[in-house]
């Protein structure tokens, strides 16, 4: 009896321990997941907002107190969208590019990078910082030059503009992926050296293969780049039906006055293939971000 | 075998010879190809475009149009981009920005020429601010544009006000502003200029900015005329009637004008232009027009412009470039674009059969095109739009976030002279007088 009752007790005293633990556990989670929904739902906002001006017609869009869900929804905005310009059409082309730029991104990135990480040559870092300034150069400042280059190579209103820069290196990419190459260990790269491996063999079957979270990085941002790039398509191309959906969008926007009715729609539509490619791809992403030191 | 390979051989050197002599057929027939950039607006959209080219391609066989058609957005950047690089630029654009305009053909004497086409044939003011620069025709004058008051008759009704008329005065518009603003609904009775010395600071009397030589800013930007415009803009300003510059940001509307919030019902009353008049009537709203406020006894004054449709002066084929021009931009070309489109024609004798010409929106409208054009001045005085005005927004800036008391505009425009001055004694010898 003496000793049931300390240890009752004690039973007791760790039971209710555990419950208050589980409580305030589910307090937390509570707390945390009430949070994370609240910041979801500010930054689906203008989301939200977008969906429902694609359903309103030109004068509920600024009324006061505004209708967060039309009343009569206007499903046919979405079809005056993409009768009235050939949207669909530019969907495909900004796809088109997307496809090209990765390839290319892909192509050309790990093998530049795979130089400046793992071989020592004449001027490497000179050439690296060379190759780094290049991103300080504001884009608007290469343009008259870029299209003196591309007019004289006849390649004006050509998708080649658009696609070429990407087989030679993206800056960015570059210094990225080095950056992940040198946090590969070495002696992976003298193991294959050891097996017979050189050095194509050691980027193709060691480097590339575990440099995954860079490419991935590689992939969705030039994916995100290259759909919503609108300056160098302007630029570049003339005949109606190339243009990208990024310029198919601008053409919402009037001289006088925006048809926000339909160009959040046609907006809307566009940005699926983005969520599309995040969704799939942020587990990657987030790792690559992350082990590449960089925030996203 | 032998007599089947020489049957073969001789259909294959038979075609050849056909094509060549189809190659050299068809390259001594060659139309000339000329390029056109132009945008897509709801004025001006696609299928108009592409009807005006069809349509001049018939009657002129021996020229081809090769049309590209651009986002608004777009254009800046890429006859920039063009004009800088000295190649590329298309054979006929609008040029609209200053800066341009050395790089257009002068078409004086082709349109002199011309047996179809004459410069007596367009809005005379129109054409003499728009296609007319440093003595020389440089372009022509596509559509016209102009600014003038929409009022918003469902919002008059409901708060029992009269509708404005044309001898309307600026301190009637404050008055009218204030009576239809309604907190309760977030509802502005009107909005705000968008720049001093556009019409209604010249119909107060505030003439010019500084004087016609462009030597003197001292009596002017802040003498009687521009105090009183200033002031005039205080009142509205300190009257809570008018939508802030915060406002009109965080709405999102166009800085050509609030024709959304004006849509919406929101603004009572809003100086707009023909564009947001055509987009108002689409969507329903029951509205009027009358032109923007004066004082009795003054000239009254419109802001108005064209675009101006012109010839690259790098262009190989000048002669067809000038053909395809007076097409698109004459009779027949901005004909295609109002029956089609919804452009208004730069032509009174087209514009007679626009289709709502009769109705009470369009008659206000054209009310105010015989207005004397700000752009007069404007225009001969490159200096006040970039150095000068920039240097005097201070006053604008303080009176629009209402950080000076009334008796305080005549020193704060006094203490704007001097940095005018000297934006006008550097731009002067830069771009002219």
């Amino acid at each position: 009896m003496r000793t049931d009752g300390p240890t009752q007790s004690i039973q007791t005293q760790l039971r209710r321990s555990a419950a208050r633990k589980r409580a305030r556990r589910i307090i937390g989670h509570t707390l945390v997941y009430a949070l994370m929904v609240s910041l979801a739902l500010i930054f689906m906002l203008p989301i939200f907002w977008m969906a429902s001006t694609s359903l309103k017609l030109p004068q509920e869009i600024f009324a006061w107190p505004p209708d967060w869900i039309p009343s009569v929804p206007q499903w046919g905005n979405y079809a005056e969208a993409f009768g009235k310009y050939p949207l669909a059409r530019y969907m495909l082309n900004s796809a088109f590019l997307v496809v090209a730029n990765i390839i290319g991104g892909l192509v050309s990135v790990p093998i530049i990078a795979y130089g400046f990480a793992r071989f020592d040559f004449p001027f490497k870092h000179a050439l690296f910082l060379l190759m780094l300034s290049t991103m300080m150069v504001p884009g608007h400042i290469k343009l008259i030059p870029m299209f003196w280059l591309y007019s004289r190579l006849d390649l004006i209103d050509t998708y080649w503009p658009l696609i070429l820069p990407a087989f030679f290196g993206n800056p960015f990419f570059i210094f990225l992926m080095t950056q992940y190459i040198r946090t590969i260990p070495r002696d992976l790269d003298d193991a294959a050296r050891i097996d017979g491996a050189g050095a194509w063999g050691i980027l193709y079957r060691i480097i590339i293969p575990l440099s995954r979270p860079a490419l991935t990085v590689v992939v969705v941002f030039t994916f995100v780049w290259v759909w919503n790039d609108f300056l160098e398509p302007i630029i570049f191309l003339r005949d109606w039906d190339s243009y990208p959906i990024s310029v198919g969008l601008a053409f919402f926007q009037g001289r006088y006055s925006v048809e926000w009715h339909l160009f959040m729609g046609a907006t809307l539509v566009s940005i699926i293939p983005i969520l599309v490619v995040y969704f799939f791809a942020q587990k990657h992403l987030i790792g690559g971000l992350a082990s590449i030191g960089i925030k996203g | 075998m032998r007599r089947h390979l020489a049957r073969r051989m001789l259909v294959v050197v038979s075609l050849l010879l056909l094509l060549l002599a189809n190659v050299g057929g068809v390259g001594a027939q060659d139309p000339v190809t000329i390029t056109w950039w132009t945008l897509a607006s709801s004025e001006s959209p696609e299928p108009a475009i592409r009807a005006v080219v069809e349509a001049f391609e018939a009657e002129h066989p021996h020229i081809k149009v090769d049309v590209t058609i651009m986002a608004e957005s777009a254009y800046g950047d890429l006859m920039n981009t063009t004009i800088g690089a000295g190649e590329g630029a298309p054979d006929i654009a609008y040029f609209w920005e200053t800066p341009w305009l050395p790089h257009t053909l002068d078409i004086t004497d082709r349109l002199a020429a011309d047996p179809n086409l004459s410069r007596d044939d367009y809005f005379e003011e129109y054409f003499n601010n728009w296609a007319v620069w440093n003595d020389r025709v440089v372009g022509l004058p596509f559509t016209v544009g102009a600014n003038f008051v929409m009022y918003n008759r469902d919002v008059f009704d409901e708060a029992g006000v009269e509708y404005p008329t044309a001898d309307w005065t600026p301190s009637d518009y404050i008055e009218i502003a204030t009576a239809l603003t309604d907190p309760d609904k977030r509802r502005w009775g009107g909005d705000r200029p968008r720049g001093p010395f556009r019409a209604v600071w010249r119909n107060i009397g505030a003439t010019k900015p500084y004087s016609d030589d462009s030597t003197t800013v001292e009596g002017y930007i802040n003498g009687p005329n521009s105090v009183a415009a200033y002031t005039w803009l205080w009142d509205l300003v300190d009257s809570g009637a008018t939508p802030t510059p915060a406002d009109i940001e965080v709405l999102g509307t166009e800085g050509t004008g609030p024709v959304d919030l004006f849509i919406a019902g929101r603004l009572g009353m809003a100086t707009l232009n023909n564009g947001h008049m055509i987009t108002a009537a689409n969507a329903g709203v029951n509205f009027g027009i009358v032109p923007e406020p004066h004082v009795p006894g003054n000239e009254r004054f419109v802001h108005a412009w064209a675009l101006r449709a012109s010839i690259w002066a790098g262009t190989e084929h000048p002669d067809e470039a000038y053909e395809f021009l007076s097409f698109w931009a004459g009779p027949e070309g901005q004909r295609i674009n109002m029956e089609i489109g919804a452009l208004i024609p730069s032509l009174p004798a087209v514009l007679e059969d626009y289709p709502d010409v009769d109705s009470d929106y369009f008659q206000g409208f054209m009310g105010v095109l015989n207005a004397t054009q700000t752009a007069e001045w404007r225009s001969s005085h490159p200096c006040w739009r970039g150095a000068v005005v920039r240097a005097v927004s201070d006053a604008w800036d303080l009176i629009m976030l209402g950080e000076i008391g009334r008796d305080e505009v005549q020193a704060t425009l006094d203490a704007m002279v001097e940095p005018a001055q000297a934006a006008l004694d550097e731009c002067v010898p830069r771009l002219g007088g």
